[in-house]
């Protein structure tokens, strides 16, 4: 059994079971299938850039070179952050309680581009935080699956209609924009008919 | 350079620039001398070498495990460690030749896997961009409180100005999405009802517009979610309802 998300929240302690919710749970998923003229069922490979070596599934892997073109194991390599420092791991947010002491606003909260959202089951009483979470507070902490260089923003909240979520993601780098700067690049209708129109929109269509 | 082509509240429409505000890469590995490494794909195996072309050679299991013990025909010396770079993607059939005429079918499947509708498949037309008609100010607005609730914003764009007139044109549009401390709904198609596509054969999204400003400063951002914030069961029961 998985073990429980636990959030340390003033003097009391709620523990969660997680379950993963995306697309394909809640509207279906889409699979492309190819055939050939045959009618028999193809699957996708990687033409190398010679133009006749093909790669199946699982013929590629992932190393490392230095600037020199050598290969290099990562053993060898030291993580560091963009002002060069060196980084720490951090451990999995399953070996402690989280403590929930962060508030985010909405704003802050709209500035994160969403990764994985998880659905929260609480495993015991949960009463006091889930009310909490029913007014509209939610909670930012630092999360990590399993542990790693770079934890995620997580953020506590519960939707209209009172369960609670995990949703997990990074900031974005929004910017304000001056007359004289633009951003930085990375690579009439009525208020009920408003209302009717946003509760309509239906997104298995995508 | 992405584009987008909109409308104001006035009925006033311009093209200004769309940009991703992903965030940048944050770790970088080095190597002992401090300097910056980069990743690299290379070829393990290749279709000649993997298990079923091997067990079409000598048989089965036992028979591929008799020659991996007398040779190395899992390893093709010319090509494995070769780096990747410029790579296609191809589709190859069930004796592993590369197919030049396929036929692509889409298969809608429901959440239990079971199959709910067959089709050609079809790749959509980006609708958003210079060259597409202007997307409509909706109007439809959604208080921020409630958004945040509702759906899963997913990633995001950033609406900026190409010269004097659109920075006048986009601070006003945020401004007055500030006043009203809501996301408007904004979609393609003549009811701003169709999810938005950034690029010919992307993924579609609803697009949220919200606005901020600070002094003569301004940000218009466009929330994409493909996902609402509500459990498995909650969904079959609204389903279940329809």
């Amino acid at each position: 059994m998985a073990k429980p998300l636990v959030f340390q929240w003033g003097e009391s302690q709620f523990s969660f079971a997680m379950e993963k919710v995306d697309r394909a749970k809640l509207y279906g998923f889409k699979e492309t299938e190819v055939l050939d003229d045959g009618g028999q069922r193809c699957v996708l490979a990687t033409l190398a850039q010679d133009g006749h070596t093909v790669i199946g599934r699982g013929g590629t892997g992932l190393g490392n070179l230095t600037v020199d073109g050598t290969w290099i194991e990562k053993l060898q390599l030291t993580p560091v952050d963009p002002s060069g420092q060196k980084l720490q791991p951090v451990s999995s947010s399953f070996a402690a309680p989280v403590t929930l002491s962060d508030k985010a606003t909405i704003d802050e909260y709209l500035d994160c581009a969403m990764r994985s959202i998880y659905l929260l089951q609480a495993e015991g009483e949960a009463g006091p935080l889930v009310e909490e979470l029913k007014q509209g507070t939610i909670f930012r902490f630092a999360y990590s699956f399993r542990g790693g260089l770079e934890p995620d923003s997580g953020y506590l909240l519960a939707n209209a209609e009172g369960k609670v979520f995990l949703a997990v993601g990074k900031p974005s780098k929004v910017e304000f924009l001056s007359l004289q700067q633009t951003a930085a690049v990375v690579e009439d209708e009525e208020q009920s008919a408003e209302d009717e129109d946003a509760d309509a929109m239906d997104f298995s269509m995508m | 350079m992405a584009e987008i082509n909109i409308f104001n509240s006035a009925g006033r429409d311009a093209v200004v620039k769309l940009q991703s505000v992903a965030t940048p890469l944050r770790v970088r590995w080095l190597d002992p001398d401090g300097r910056q490494v980069s990743a690299a794909r290379v070829v393990k195996s290749t279709l000649n070498n993997d298990l079923d072309a091997l067990i079409e050679q000598h048989g089965d299991l036992r028979g591929v495990g008799a020659a991996i013990r007398d040779a190395d025909p899992e390893i093709d010396l010319d090509t494995a460690g070769r780096l990747l770079q410029e790579t296609s993607r191809v589709y190859i059939n069930s004796v592993r030749k590369i197919v030049h005429r396929a036929q692509e079918w889409e298969v809608i499947r429901n959440p239990d896997g079971s199959e709910r509708q067959r089709r050609p498949r079809t790749t959509p037309d980006a609708n958003v961009g210079a060259d597409v008609p202007p997307l409509k100010w909706s109007g439809v607005l959604i208080p921020k409180k409630e958004a945040v609730r509702k759906f899963v914003f997913v990633q995001k764009m950033q609406l900026a100005h190409i010269n004097g007139l659109t920075y006048d044109f986009l601070y006003g549009m945020a401004k007055e999405l500030e006043a009203k401390e809501s996301l408007m709904l904004l979609g393609a198609g003549p009811k701003s009802n169709q999810p938005l596509v950034l690029r010919r054969g992307a993924s579609s999204f609803r697009g949220f517009l919200e606005g901020r400003t600070r002094g003569d400063t301004y940000r218009l951002i466009l929330h994409l979610s493909n996902l609402e914030l509500k459990a498995p069961e909650e969904q079959a029961a609204e389903e279940a309802a329809q």
